[in-house]
């Protein structure tokens, strides 16, 4: 099954890690998705920039900022083929952005 | 420039749609999808399962949890998702505004972060 995996963080709280926790973090990141290829389970993946260059169109009228305002804010998302939602799980809970927020796991429609 | 379109709408009004209106919806999406092939700004998409079916993991301070559910409560639900490539964020949200979810909900629209 695909499967969806959002990251949500306090984006402001991220951007002022501190240097060394940042590098670490970032070093978290590329084994993470290194290990993630290794398991034949990435499909895809992709960092967002900023909410604050989000907009959001409704009614046919765009609006500045995300769709929701929240404590966290979506940094990002994972595409995932797992043989089973436990296992999507596990690498959910593997996400080296998990100590810093939330991470959602969607399945996908197929 | 990628950007991401994320679709909200609320899940329930969708799942409880007339068989009628949520065919016109689903042929609506299908011409839609195509347009953006045929324009050569697809780069991916996916429908989301409703939300019932999310599940959220929290690790703070390696204190674990998993939550049934998604992150957060909104009116409107994530159903799912277009990757595009546009030129500029005008191309991009002339795309959403184009979507078919834009009648009955919000496209947020989030330029892709490169490397």
């Amino acid at each position: 099954m695909k499967v969806l995996l959002l990251m949500y963080q306090d984006e402001t709280a991220m951007q002022r890690l501190p240097r060394e926790e940042y590098g670490k973090l970032h070093g978290a990141f590329v084994a993470y998705v290194q290990a993630l290829k290794d398991g034949g389970a990435l499909l895809g993946n992709h960092g967002l920039r900023p909410t604050g260059e989000a907009k959001t169109v409704r009614k046919q009228r765009v609006l500045d900022g995300p769709f929701a305002e929240t404590k966290e804010q979506l940094a990002g998302y994972f595409l995932l083929e797992v043989p089973d939602m436990e296992a999507a799980l596990s690498w959910a809970k593997r996400h080296p952005t998990a100590p810093y927020g939330s991470v959602e796991v969607r399945p996908v429609w197929t | 420039m990628q950007y991401l379109l994320l679709i909200y709408g609320n899940e329930n009004a969708m799942l409880n749609a007339p068989k009628e209106a949520s065919s016109q919806m689903l042929g609506a999406y299908m011409a839609y999808t195509e347009a953006l092939k045929k324009s050569g700004v697809l780069v991916g998409s996916n429908r989301l399962r409703p939300t019932a079916e999310a599940t959220t993991v929290r690790n703070p301070g390696g204190k674990k949890s998993v939550i049934n559910g998604p992150f957060a409560e909104t009116r409107e639900q994530l159903g799912g998702y277009y990757l595009i490539e546009a030129p500029d964020l005008d191309a991009a949200l002339s795309w959403a505004a184009r979507c078919p979810g834009a009648a009955h909900g919000s496209i947020e629209v989030r330029p892709i972060w490169t490397m």
